[in-house]
């Protein structure tokens, strides 16, 4: 009998909003946004039990479908599902309609500044960007000086991570201009919505995503270089299978329509590439390369990266092959230049950002590093190399133990660390153990570029699953939400 | 496709076929001993070396034999090893293989680690033997019903028919090793059950029957029937011209126009044979004929592996339109 009445519950009752939190769904009167009813009460009405049913088959979808990810930390090792909440996180196609144009000034921003930095570097001689941090980043490639890519495009596939702060507003937390993973889950996750919420999935009228790999392929298609084929032959350059994301490299060489390579398969003969096949040696234009810029050529880079192809920078830059991601794009998602988007944006375009950044203090301003080093506590610090939510400092919630080693860290070694205040990340209705409650959340859309630029609608909703934590990174264990751009909320 | 690709197909239906066929003639020499009389050191020495197997430790005796030759990680040749790397060959290409192939395969792989197959190799030991020849049966049977014939297809079928072709050379040439017949032994009971033997290993009894009806001469029709048969799918003829067809729809030629060297060699050795009939054969001596057949069929591989495989630019790149024909999606 109780269970029964647990079962007929409906889905929200009980649900608490957090004492701070923006909350996706529900407004402060504790009614859902005017945008979201429909949604909130299509799955209110759902009651417990029905959604019960269908996160159980929720769950076989992705068992069978082996969507992986590899977590290097847990002690059980290799791969796990990486955890699925079925109850989605909407934005209003109005709100997306300003992110959207948001993001792509600001991605067409970050391409101009790679230009400059590998040119003229004007924005450093205006004294816009202290040189040292530019130069002096991991990222930077000297190597790149000089150098157009095909196309003029350095930054072809992006992910920028944004969070809601308390009063409801998005804010940019970072970028990921190397090598962002995370868009297979969209689209897995997307799957797996239709199959259990058809219904309220058209009455919401969510906008598509599945056009994702094809857009990518046209885009990576159009930026191939001078003198490729007819039908420019595009390639995944993958570092394998033992990599964390080899899923994803996996589903999207298989979804774009074209062949996942590893290192060895290529290789270069009068300065252009080649793919090792059954037919003979055949000539590659564009590769996507899920490498990051350390391990693509042992004759350029690392001497000892068995993952790249020898020769590969020296195709690279006689012309004659493009890579996706260009080279040396790491100094444009770097944490220390990042505060400097804005600037950007006003010296290349003129114009005012539509995005604006969490606060954020910079350890090599000397002021800035003051103010962290008295802050610690009230701070996030956040080392510019790492990703992934390692490396990192959550000073509200730390012990006195880990403040005094970041205290030491940061004296140490200034330029390497940036920090902001915590945000409260907004959270979102999530199913727990004991029964819906809120989680923290962010988001990061996708953004391609070709010829032209395509934001996918929607992106990947982060969900810190233990509750306070606001850690939404795979890598930490984290999961996800699918993100809903509804045509149908204003 | 993919180069490598292509060699982990070829190579995880090799190690399948390898699998089958080893436990098809110690199955078949363990129950042919069982009937006769043969001098204890020639007993089980001859598998070892049609096998290629040449640093067992200890003295071949019959369990120890079949112990190595089933289980012992050491033996590059063993059951165990073979099927063990054919379950790893199949993990590295799961996109190209059906789901089921790999669910079956992989099934098979832990069950041999299990103490299951232990205890029937223990208590049963033919059942065991008969359990690995179905594995490669089944696996094939799935990839025939599940994948698409495309290249990957091909170089499975490729990489079955020439491991068939040189086990098939090399089950023959077991009589060879075991007992060179004296004239006074040919034709009597013990050198017919011999060729008996080989026949059934090579699960070819009654097609020969059919075929051959109780001829005079029984090893000269076996060795005709394994070596030139037209159409019993273990005969050494019959897979060297499945191998040549794999080659040849790789290639795209039209058929009957041989277009790579690996083709052409196959075709080669297949005419040679055909050139002879048994009776020349035996004349120029069978041992001698097969051990150029397994030579051969060596040579052919390492052909196969610089052909496909390992491929580097010797000659100019290949024209736009291969380029355009590579655009298959990922299946």
């Amino acid at each position: 009998m109780e269970k029964e009445r647990t079962g007929l519950r409906s889905l929200f009752a009980g649900y608490c909003r957090h004492p701070t939190a923006w909350d996706e769904l529900f407004d402060s009167s504790g009614g859902p946004h005017p945008a979201y009813r429909l949604l909130v009460d299509g799955l209110d009405q759902l009651g417990v039990g029905e959604f019960q049913k269908r996160r159980v088959s929720a769950d076989l979808v992705f068992v069978n479908q082996g969507v992986t990810f590899s977590v290097y930390a847990d002690r059980r090792g290799v791969e796990k599902i990486f955890p699925f909440d079925l109850i989605p996180r909407p934005v209003a196609a109005a709100e997306w309609g300003r992110l959207e144009v948001g993001l792509q000034q600001r991605i067409h921003a970050l391409n101009l500044f790679l230009h400059d930095v590998y040119h003229d570097q004007r924005i450093i001689k205006e004294g816009i960007v202290p040189a040292e941090l530019v130069l002096g980043s991991k990222g930077f490639r000297k190597e790149m000086a000089g150098f157009d890519p095909p196309g003029g495009q350095y930054i072809h596939v992006v992910g920028t991570d944004l969070v809601r702060d308390a009063a409801g507003k998005f804010l940019v937390l970072e970028d990921n201009a190397r090598t962002p993973s995370g868009v297979s889950y969209v689209l897995e996750n997307r799957v797996v919505m239709k199959k259990v919420f058809p219904q309220l999935f058209q009455h919401c009228r969510v906008r598509r995503v599945e056009d994702y790999p094809q857009r990518l392929r046209d885009a990576l298609g159009s930026v191939a270089p001078a003198g490729a084929q007819d039908l420019p032959c595009v390639v995944l350059l993958s570092p394998g299978p033992y990599n964390s994301a080899y899923f994803e490299h996996s589903f999207l060489a298989r979804h774009m329509g074209i062949e996942l390579v590893l290192g060895p398969d290529l290789f270069v003969h009068d300065d252009r590439v080649y793919l090792k096949t059954t037919q003979g040696p055949q000539r590659v234009d564009v590769i996507y390369r899920r490498l990051d810029d350390d391990f693509l050529d042992p004759e350029a880079f690392r001497p000892d990266s068995l993952l790249g192809v020898p020769g590969l920078f020296r195709a690279y830059r006689a012309g004659n092959v493009t890579l996706a991601n260009a080279v040396g794009t790491g100094v444009a998602d770097d944490k220390a230049i990042y505060p400097f988007v804005e600037d950007m944006i006003r010296f290349y375009r003129s114009e005012e950002p539509i995005l604006s950044k969490v606060p954020t203090y910079i350890g090599a301003r000397p002021q800035d590093c003051a103010f962290v080093l008295d802050h610690l506590h009230e701070l996030v610090v956040k080392a510019v190399n790492e990703s992934g939510g390692y490396g990192m400092l959550m000073g509200h919630t730390a012990t006195r133990e880990q403040r005094a080693e970041f205290h030491e860290k940061v004296r140490d070694n200034p330029r390497n660390y940036i920090a902001q205040p915590v945000v409260t990340l907004s959270t979102c209705p999530t199913w727990t153990d004991e029964g819906t409650a809120p989680r923290h959340v962010d988001l990061r859309p996708y953004i391609v570029s070709g010829k032209s630029t395509w934001v996918l609608p929607g992106g990947l909703t982060r969900t810190a699953l233990v509750k306070g934590s606001l850690v939404v990174n795979s890598s930490q264990g984290g999961g996800s939400k699918d993100t809903w751009v509804m045509e149908n909320g204003k | 496709m993919i180069s490598r690709v292509a060699e982990h197909c070829f190579w995880m239906s090799r190690y399948l076929e390898r699998a089958e066929n080893t436990a098809r003639i110690l199955e078949v020499n363990q129950t042919h001993l069982l009937d006769f009389d043969v001098p204890l050191d020639q007993q089980w020495r001859p598998l070892l070396i049609i096998s290629g197997v040449y640093d067992m430790p200890g003295p071949p005796e019959a369990e120890a034999v079949q112990q190595y030759m089933t289980w012992d990680p050491a033996n590059r040749s063993s059951i165990a090893v073979s099927v063990g790397a054919a379950r790893e060959n199949a993990r590295i290409i799961r996109e190209v293989i059906s789901a089921e192939m790999w669910e079956r395969l992989n099934y098979y792989h832990l069950w041999m680690q299990e103490p299951a197959a232990r205890a029937l190799y223990d208590g049963s030991r033919s059942e065991f033997y008969n359990q690995i020849r179905r594995i490669n049966q089944l696996i094939h049977g799935i990839a025939d019903g599940t994948m698409a014939h495309g290249e990957a297809w091909e170089f499975f079928q490729m990489g079955k028919y020439l491991e068939r072709a040189s086990q098939t050379a090399r089950i023959l040439d077991v009589k060879y090793h075991i007992l060179l017949p004296t004239p006074e032994q040919i034709g009597t009971p013990v050198d017919h059950a011999h060729w008996v033997a080989i026949l059934t290993s090579c699960s070819g009894y009654e097609a020969f029957h059919k075929k051959m009806r109780s001829p005079l001469d029984t090893g000269g029709a076996v060795a005709d029937f394994l070596i030139l048969d037209w159409q019993f799918p273990r005969s050494v003829c019959y897979c060297l011209a499945q191998c040549w067809k794999a080659a040849n729809a790789i290639s795209r030629r039209p058929s009957g126009e041989s277009g790579s060297v690996v083709e052409s060699q196959l075709a080669d050795l297949a005419s040679w044979l055909n050139r002879m009939d048994i009776a020349e054969i035996i004349r120029r001596g069978l041992h001698e004929t097969l051990t150029v057949v397994v030579n051969r069929i060596h040579e052919i591989g390492a052909l196969i592996h610089t052909t496909y495989f390992d491929v580097s630019l010797q000659a100019a790149p290949a024209p736009t339109k291969r380029a355009a024909a590579m655009y298959q999606a990922q299946s």
